[in-house]
């Protein structure tokens, strides 16, 4: 087989480097996406893994609080146990610190007990400079930064003060050394210091435990009896907490990248469909003189899978550059905000490797399977009288068809381990029925046109009636590179759309005032309760109201929850809601779950949900309605703040919505709010301001930087059909020069032919379009109204971009039309009537 | 009156000469057979008839009208109206039925006309196939279709290169019988070259290409 493949395929090959390079290309490309997505995910993961490992060490137990942590006494408690050999507190938070320009820098900060914490997480040992006492680190206002946060704030090393955010305002801490811990920037302190600046006094966010050899864990734990609010942690829990909240986004990516290598493999289909129609009388023959069909089978599968391995070579190379300068530009979510401060390095992933560069391999072979198949189906003896092939037949539509039936199926299923596992098999047969039903399609649509009079449609005309197989591979690439774009187009276009409307819903006022909090969502800073009232009543504003935020975890393996209490006279107006209100019984509480809430704790509307609370008990509340929320996709939950405040006395409040009286200047009013918060002994500077024009622009700005992947995928995919289209048609002008000679003999002029093969790329990119553009908008309805709840917890309405989709569709079919135009041109020359010499 | 008109026609590939000196008349309803060894540019002779091929030497009248003057676009259109072809491998579109081949260069000039290509297809013995495809025809049925899309449209001169090559002698026989009969019923003038005389035999004049030129 190999002595065939050099003294036969590799000839081909050379003979036409353009056409073969172009599936090498795609093949390339398909293999590099995917495996540079795979790199950017495991290398983000890695980092974030390695940080999350420095800061909480190695115990063997750890013991966490909820949000606002447990009381200290515990630690008591646990390190006198007999079972316990250390016992290590920890309180933690995120908040920011300030640059020499004054510009807030995120920074998590980290309280330790300097005396033990050695023995259990040794990175997060304080090392005083040499200028700083050896007690610098029992010193509540000394801080001893990691690299990270060295190198942003310009402090290299030496004595310097910081100033930091802390839950009373700025706090201006001594710098006095160093940690070793990698990762973002982090700041180590101790532990009374840091329950100062963190707002946590007299609380523990966690306690290391390292314990006594051969205790039994179990039992150490029910001896400790730990109260409300604590509870032992799961070891991995923070990685995998992350590694779930990414999950869904990195699965989306991948399966993204995996049709693009899907798209290689159809432009394999292409050009190895055309080089097998092309050389059907050099297998025929191949065939008499005793190879056999199964022996062809072989060589063009060998053929694939050449053009897999080489893929799959350069894909992998082209891919770790690629996952390389991808780090460097977008950090390790590409865009998509779940890796904060995280600047992963690139790490090579060897399995990731062979993985991929193996599936680019069965792609190639799946490519080739088809053309392969017609090789061994050859009968030698008519193709030697060159009596044409064989057609599809009723065979592919009928298939074509179940598998759309299929698809339609899948994408009523449930997600499978969260994932939307079925909907992306869903999606697979669409885009495989689709493309096999493209025959019948072509038929059906041709059936409709009569049979033309003139000449040179009805040549067009009934070339792609008869030759519908061969358009199938030339249309299939338009049809599934369309599809694909149709179905991204609409995806975003339907989210962008559901955002903006959302945006206008969740933000009514005029101005929004924030006590600066951690950049996690924590509650590090709060406003003073009074603030709303006296706010209104300052000049130029007409209404104010107050809204507090807090982040409560409901399961440990889950990011946190944000319940959002606020004044909520008519939640009909003031949320999206998704579907209709239902009437809380007297004298429940009437909570607004968002669908993540829905989804993932099972809150449905008009029953009753026990609501965890930040001190680690629950309420018993209603269920009053659903609400989309496309911020928060771990869910949120709104309640009226009179009923946040008889749940838990929590009289706190984090965010101000301002009316304003019409020509009111914002920025007098700003700059009052700041002073009234000042007066009332909260730093007024820390006051955040927003605009919901600044709001909505910030967010769509977002929202189009976490796309940006799909719009390059969209190019890549347009680009692969259009290859496709190129070789297909070159390949099929050249394939047809006897009946260009015959119609140059027969009077047509060269101008002529050639209008005819741009005709009939016009009618076979034209159909491609009709049948891309349908089946797109299937998909997309997969994307839109399966994928997306099952991956992000979050409905939306399918918006249909017609512009767009129409320009889509008209850009290929020009793009079809110049392609068959150009390649017509390259291949009919004056010399074209000889190509019946041949025969002369 | 002549048809065809060769005078002092020279053909050359780079410094080689494919022939010179071709000097032919061809009268209306004349039917002359060129036999000449393989190489000695039979085909290219055609070629250069029908103004498919560059001459390099010489002239080619047909009704009066030299063809090797005109423009690409007008010497097809020449083409389209005066010129019918039989080649020797059919070449008939496997795409288009049987009458839509035949009534091909009938709708290229813009006047279909189903009428004469039943006539047509029955004159040639294939009255009740129009709507057959090319690949359930056997060679010599796909050849007499061949004829009657090269007479459909009354053209005043046929140009046949060997279309006897693909067939048995029986066959070839029948075809050639039926191609002289058709070329003097509609008066036009035939130009066969061909290797085998038994095909040349049933031409009115036989001629042979050398080098050098025409030899009666």
């Amino acid at each position: 087989m190999l002595t065939l493949l050099r003294k036969l395929s590799w000839p081909e090959l050379r003979h036409h480097p353009w056409r073969n390079a172009a599936a090498l290309f795609a093949m390339t490309l398909g293999v590099a996406l995917a495996f540079s997505v795979h790199l950017i995910n495991a290398s983000a993961l890695a980092e974030f893994s390695a940080a999350v490992r420095a800061v909480n060490g190695e115990p063997d137990l750890e013991i966490v609080g909820a949000q606002t942590g447990f009381d200290e006494a515990l630690y008591g408690r646990v390190a006198a146990h007999g079972g316990v050999a250390i016992a290590s507190p920890i309180v933690e938070g995120d908040s920011f610190a300030f640059d020499a320009a004054g510009k807030r820098m995120p920074m998590r900060i980290v309280g330790v007990d300097a005396l033990v914490v050695a023995s259990v997480s040794p990175l997060l040992v304080p090392r005083p400079t040499k200028e700083a006492d050896r007690f610098a680190v029992l010193d509540p206002t000394a801080v001893f930064l990691n690299a990270a946060a060295e190198q942003r704030l310009g402090v290299a090393g030496g004595e310097a003060q910081v100033r930091v955010q802390a839950a009373g305002g700025r706090a201006s801490l001594r710098v006095a050394g160093r940690v070793a811990t990698g990762g973002p920037p982090l700041a180590v302190m101790d532990i009374a210091g840091a329950q100062v600046v963190l707002g946590l006094p007299g609380r523990l966010s966690r306690i290391d435990v390292r314990l006594v050899p051969a205790v039994d864990r179990e039992r150490l734990v029910r001896e400790l009896a730990l109260p409300a609010g604590a509870r032992v942690a799961t070891p991995g829990e923070a990685v995998q907490r992350v590694s779930n909240v990414s999950r869904a986004y990195r699965v989306n990516l991948t399966v993204l990248a995996l049709v693009a290598m899907f798209t290689g493999a159809f432009l394999v289909f292409s050009i190895l469909s055309l080089s097998v129609a092309k050389r059907q009388q050099q297998l025929a023959l191949l065939g008499v003189l005793g190879l056999s069909a199964r022996g062809r089978l072989a060589l063009v599968l060998g053929e694939s899978a050449v053009l897999g391995v080489a893929g799959s070579a350069l894909g992998l190379a082209l891919g770790t550059a690629l996952a390389a300068l991808a780090l460097r530009l977008f950090g390790g979510d590409l865009g998509g905000g779940y890796f904060p401060g995280v600047a992963p390095a690139l790490r090579f992933d060897l399995g990731g490797a062979l993985l991929y560069g193996a599936l680019g391999v069965v792609a190639a072979l799946v490519g080739g399977w088809l053309p392969a198949r017609a090789a061994q189906a050859i009968a030698p003896a008519q193709a030697l009288k060159d009596l044409g092939t064989a057609h599809a037949g009723p065979r592919s539509f009928v298939l074509g068809t179940a598998l759309v039936a299929a698809g339609v199926s899948l994408s009523a299923l449930p997600p499978i381990d969260g994932l939307p596992l079925a909907a992306y098999a869903s999606v697979a047969c669409l885009l495989i029925g689709g493309i096999a039903c493209v025959p019948g399609g072509v038929g059906l649509m041709l059936a409709l046109l009569g049979p033309p009079r003139q000449p040179l449609a009805l040549l067009a005309i009934e070339r792609a009636r008869y030759e519908r197989d061969s358009a199938t591979v030339a249309v299939a690439g338009v049809v599934a590179s369309l599809a694909l774009s149709v179905a991204l187009t609409v995806m975003i276009a339907s989210f962008r759309d559901a955002v903006t409307h959302w945006l206008d819903t969740v933000l009514p006022a005029d101005l929004y005032a924030r006590a600066a909090i951690g950049p996690g969502g924590g509650d590090l800073a709060t406003l003073p309760p009074r603030m709303p009232a006296l706010v209104a009543q300052l000049p130029g504003v007409r209404r104010a109201d107050a809204q507090r935020v807090v982040p409560v975890v409901f399961d440990a393996s889950r990011p946190a929850v944000a319940i959002i209490s606020r004044p909520l006279a008519d939640p009909a107006r003031s949320l999206p809601l998704a579907g209709e209100l239902v009437d809380a019984p007297p004298g429940a509480v009437a909570i607004y779950v968002s669908e993540a809430v829905v989804a993932l704790y099972g809150a449905h509307a008009g029953e009753r949900f026990a609501l965890p609370l930040p001190n680690g008990t629950r309420a018993d509340v209603f269920v009053a309605g659903v609400w989309r929320d496309y911020a928060r996709q771990y869910g949120a939950i709104v309640l009226d703040a009179r009923d946040w405040r008889g749940l838990t006395g929590d009289e706190r409040i984090n965010d101000l919505a301002l009316w304003l009286e019409p020509g009111a200047s914002t920025s007098a009013v700003e700059a009052s709010l700041r002073h009234l918060a000042s007066d009332l002994g909260y730093d007024g500077e820390l006051l955040e301001f927003a605009a919901p024009r600044e709001i909505r622009v910030l967010s769509l700005r977002i929202f189009d930087r976490s796309f940006a992947v799909t719009y390059w995928l969209q190019a890549v995919a347009i680009t692969i059909g259009l290859f496709g289209i190129a070789a297909s048609f070159s390949a099929q002008v050249l394939a047809r020069r006897k009946e260009f000679g015959l119609l140059s003999h027969l009077g047509l002029t060269r101008r002529q032919i050639v209008a005819v093969v741009t005709a009939e790329g016009a009618v076979w990119t034209g159909v491609g379009a009709v049948l891309g553009l349908g089946l797109g908008i299937a998909v997309s309805a997969v994307l839109v109204k399966v994928v997306n709840p099952q991956s992000f917890h979050w409905t939306m309405d399918l918006l249909l971009p017609w512009p767009r989709l129409g320009a889509l569709c008209a850009a290929v079919v020009v793009a079809g039309t110049v392609t068959a135009w150009l390649a017509a041109r390259g291949a009919i020359g004056r010399e074209v009537a000889l190509a019946v010499k041949e025969d002369w | 009156m002549a048809v065809l008109e060769v005078a002092s026609l020279a053909k050359r590939y780079g410094d080689a000469t494919v022939f010179a000196n071709v000097d032919l008349v061809v009268a209306a309803g004349e039917f002359v057979a060129i036999l000449g060894e393989s190489g000695v540019g039979k085909s290219t002779l055609l070629n250069c008839i029908a103004g498919l091929d560059r001459i390099d030497g010489g002239t080619v009248r047909i009704d009066g009208i030299a063809v090797h003057t005109l423009a690409e676009p007008a010497q097809a259109v020449f083409r389209r109206e005066h010129l019918g072809f039989v080649f020797q491998a059919f070449h008939v579109l496997p795409h288009l039925t049987v009458a839509a081949n035949v009534g091909l260069p009938l709708l290229l000039q813009g006047r279909p006309d189903d009428e004469r290509v039943r006539a047509m297809l029955a004159a040639v013995g294939l009255a009740g196939f129009d709507a057959r495809l090319p690949q359930t025809l056997s060679g010599g049925q796909l050849q007499r279709v061949a004829i009657a899309r090269a007479l459909v449209h009354r053209p005043r001169l046929i140009l046949a290169d060997e279309p006897t090559g693909n067939l048995d002698p029986a066959t070839a026989d029948r075809v050639m019988c039926l191609l002289a009969e058709q070329v003097r019923e509609q008066r036009a003038a035939c130009v066969l070259v061909t290797h085998s005389r038994a095909a040349a035999a049933r031409a009115d004049r036989t001629v042979t290409l050398t080098p050098e030129g025409i030899v009666a």
